[in-house]
């Protein structure tokens, strides 16, 4: 019987090993899918969907009210035929390299400038930061009035402006919009190499005073190296803004002198919305999805910014 | 630790969830185009808003079914009605300008037959011009219902301007000419121009080929046979736009000014512009800007006659009326009906007087000595009770698909971007149809 009482307790059923979270570096950070998921949905019903609609819609003709006809290869032979598309695809190559040639250098001087820490710097780069906190369209009806023809300061100020007709011109047109888009986003790039700058480790500026380098020496051959890849990235968000640029055509020339500022975005709009072929828009605005994914991929390939080295390596 | 930092992700994928949701639901809300107990009334925004306003305010305060006005900044109205017409969106009732503007919404079979509104309430077309009237009618139904004044385009003068320069209103075109001489001798733009609007400019074209060829010409055009274009008149009116632009009688600057944005009437009205051809709108957009040039200093005159052309000088160019069409999705036709009717009241027509506007109904000769200014008034009046024909607005005669193809060829030659050849190819390419 005392067997019995002595028996062997039975083994106690192994505690199940409860799943501890890992502290494996691989697993920091990494969220499962449904963490992706709020930002797949509104990616996918916002831009992925109405892409494929414009894609389907590029081979139908419809003007909106009726019910659309499948035209087959029409539009897009349409398009490639017609020399205002041309032109308009030469001119938004023209805008954005003039949007980043003015705005790169003045944006990386006023950005290094503003990373600094002298007398006033915060109180004007809060000044420089204006143009950026107001809307494009705001911004281009203001420039519109103040350089009205008949009122606005080339009106007065003959001396300077001639005639004073800056919409009249292609090569002043497209002064006036490369000028505004300039005045309005290079506060954003400026903002860009402002962290960029003060990122750079200040033992760099060390040893280069050590080697006897001056101010212009220790920006060109450490600050602008350094500044490598926000000079890409800076680069690549105003090849695809410039591109895409529209209200400030449509307020300040609605694509004239004739056709001569109708870039490409302002093209589609004209085809899309005021002659009512939406078929021949929507070409139009995938021959732009196409140029700006060919261009950034292009940069991205030939900037090695695709392999993201980083400037600190070594240190 | 593992808590806190899990929680502000939580917070930023619940946001993010939550916005995507209640962009969603707007989606779906912002929709319909009216409310409960609401038609809406959609409107070409300018000056005479505050009429139709004034007729809405009135209409609430005994209707149980209230209308609604809105109003969309002129430039963009058409493109506007088109993106959203066959869209729930879409207004209950909508402002147009008759004929071409509303067929391929008739084909479309969107609109809605008056007819047993007028069978109900004959005064819904008898208190009208039959001529106005019609200008609505789409394959013997009547679709519209003239909500404005008749809008025959006129030329208008700074009258301080003129008489610095020893100008008189032109009566014939070499009066023009020489008035254009004159006014460029003082220091003055002869004439103001909002080419930047586009049709504007399509004014002078308008009349030129009306007064030389006579409207055959451009009827001709419009029912397809383009040849009309290459005429001797045809060639004979671009001359003679040509002559007018090259003296110099438009400044330079016209394409970068627009009327809609008031930038040509403020030339006139500044001083800096003698000359400005214009609907007779006009007045009234003189009057919301300056009142007092408006009533003193604000000239007008019928279009100059052309030596030797074919059109009669009496005949005019512009916009018959505006007109208020009812969509078939309507839900509340009735009283759609008794709004329609109060284009005809007596307050209506007085009110429309008051800004200068010229209403067509049987009874306006009535109350033309209540109008801001009788004396114009009166002169439209006599002008459109004349005319032997009055001549739809080119851009909408046309289906709405030529129009902008229309206005850059108008545009590019007169500003010599094409030449004769060109533009008479331009025109022919037009759609008709």
């Amino acid at each position: 019987m005392t067997i019995q009482k002595t028996r062997v307790r039975p083994a106690a059923p192994p505690v199940k090993r409860r799943r501890t979270p890992t502290t494996n570096v691989a697993d920091v950070g990494r969220p499962g899918f449904i963490w992706a998921a709020p930002a797949t949905l509104f990616f996918g019903a916002f831009a992925i969907v109405p892409l494929i609609m414009v894609v389907v819609l590029s081979f139908m003709s419809w003007d909106g009210i009726g019910d659309p006809e499948f035209t087959g290869f029409d539009n897009w032979r349409r398009v490639f035929d017609d020399p205002v598309m041309i032109k308009s695809i030469w001119l938004s190559l023209l805008l954005t390299a003039l949007g980043v040639l003015l705005q790169t250098p003045l944006s990386i001087m006023l950005g290094v400038w503003a990373a600094g820490n002298q007398k006033n710097r915060a109180v004007l780069s809060a000044v420089y930061f204006v143009p950026l906190l107001l809307s494009a369209t705001a911004v281009s009806v203001v420039w519109r009035a103040l350089l009205d023809p008949n009122f606005g300061v080339p009106a007065e100020a003959t001396w300077l402006f001639g005639d004073g007709n800056l919409f009249g011109e292609q090569a002043t047109a497209i002064g006036v919009l490369a000028f505004v888009s300039t005045w309005q986003f290079t506060p954003f790039h400026t903002l860009i190499y402002q962290g960029a700058a003060r990122a750079i480790p200040q033992v760099l500026y060390q040893a280069a005073e050590i080697d006897g380098a001056g101010r212009y020496r220790q920006f060109f051959h450490v600050t602008l190296p350094q500044l490598r890849n926000a000079i890409m990235t800076s680069m690549i968000l105003m090849v695809v803004g410039g591109l895409t640029t529209f209200e400030t055509v449509l307020i300040l020339t609605q694509g004239g002198p004739g056709t001569d500022t109708t870039i490409s975005a302002y093209y589609m709009y004209e085809e899309a919305f005021k002659s009512f072929d939406y078929g021949a828009g929507a070409t139009v605005a995938l021959v732009l999805v196409l140029a700006a994914t060919a261009i950034s991929l292009i940069m991205v390939r030939l900037s090695g910014y695709d392999k993201m080295r980083s400037t600190t390596e070594g240190l | 630790m593992k808590t806190r930092r899990g929680t502000p992700r939580i917070v930023a994928g619940g946001v993010a969830l939550g916005l995507t949701l209640a962009l969603t639901a707007c989606g779906d809300d912002g929709g319909s185009g009216s409310g409960e107990n609401e038609f809406t009334v959609l409107v070409y925004g300018d000056a005479t808003n505050k009429v139709e306003k004034k007729l809405v305010e009135e209409f609430n305060k005994t209707s149980e079914v209230k209308a609604r006005l809105d109003t969309i900044p002129g430039a963009e109205y058409q493109q506007k009605l088109q993106t959203i017409i066959s869209t729930p969106q879409a207004p209950d009732v909508f402002f147009h300008w008759g004929g071409g503007s509303i067929k391929p919404f008739v084909d479309a079979d969107l609109l809605l037959p008056l007819d047993d509104f007028i069978k109900k309430e004959p005064g819904l077309k008898d208190n009208f011009l039959p001529s106005v009237f019609d200008a609505s009618v789409v394959d013997g139904k009547a679709y519209g219902v003239p909500m404005r004044g008749t809008q025959p385009v006129m030329l208008f003068h700074n009258e301080k301007v003129l008489d610095e320069a020893g100008v008189q209103p032109p009566e014939t075109w070499d009066d023009l000419l020489d008035a254009v001489e004159k006014l460029k001798d003082s220091g003055v733009t002869p004439i103001a121009l909002g080419g930047g609007d586009q049709w504007p400019t399509q004014m002078w074209f308008q009349y030129l080929y009306d007064r030389i060829a006579g409207p055959e010409l451009f009827q001709k055009a419009l029912s397809g046979d383009t040849e009309a274009w290459e005429s001797e008149d045809s060639r004979k009116a671009l001359g003679m736009i040509r002559e007018l632009v090259d003296t110099g009688a438009f400044g330079k600057t016209y394409d970068s000014v627009k009327f809609t944005n008031n930038g040509s009437p403020q030339l006139v009205a500044s001083g800096k512009a003698g000359f400005e051809l214009m609907g007779s709108w006009y007045y009234s957009t003189q009057q919301s800007l300056d009142e007092k040039f408006a009533a003193e200093d604000l000239g007008y005159s019928a279009f100059p006659t052309v030596e030797g052309g074919k059109g009669d000088p009496e005949n005019l160019v512009g916009n018959t009326n505006n007109y208020y069409s009812v969509m078939k999705k309507a839900e509340h036709p009735e009283a759609i009906a008794e709004f329609l009717k109060l284009m005809y009241s007596d307050t209506f027509v007085k009110d429309q007087l008051g800004i200068g506007n010229l209403p067509t109904t049987t009874n306006t000769p009535d109350f033309l000595d209540e109008a801001a200014s009788p004396e114009y008034s009166k002169f439209q009046y006599g002008l459109v009770e004349k005319a032997p024909h009055f001549q739809l607005s080119w851009d909408q005669a046309y289906p709405q698909s030529a129009a902008t193809d229309l206005h850059k060829a108008i545009q590019q030659f007169f500003n010599g971007g094409l030449d004769e050849d060109g533009f008479i190819s331009a025109m022919q390419a037009l759609p008709t149809s």
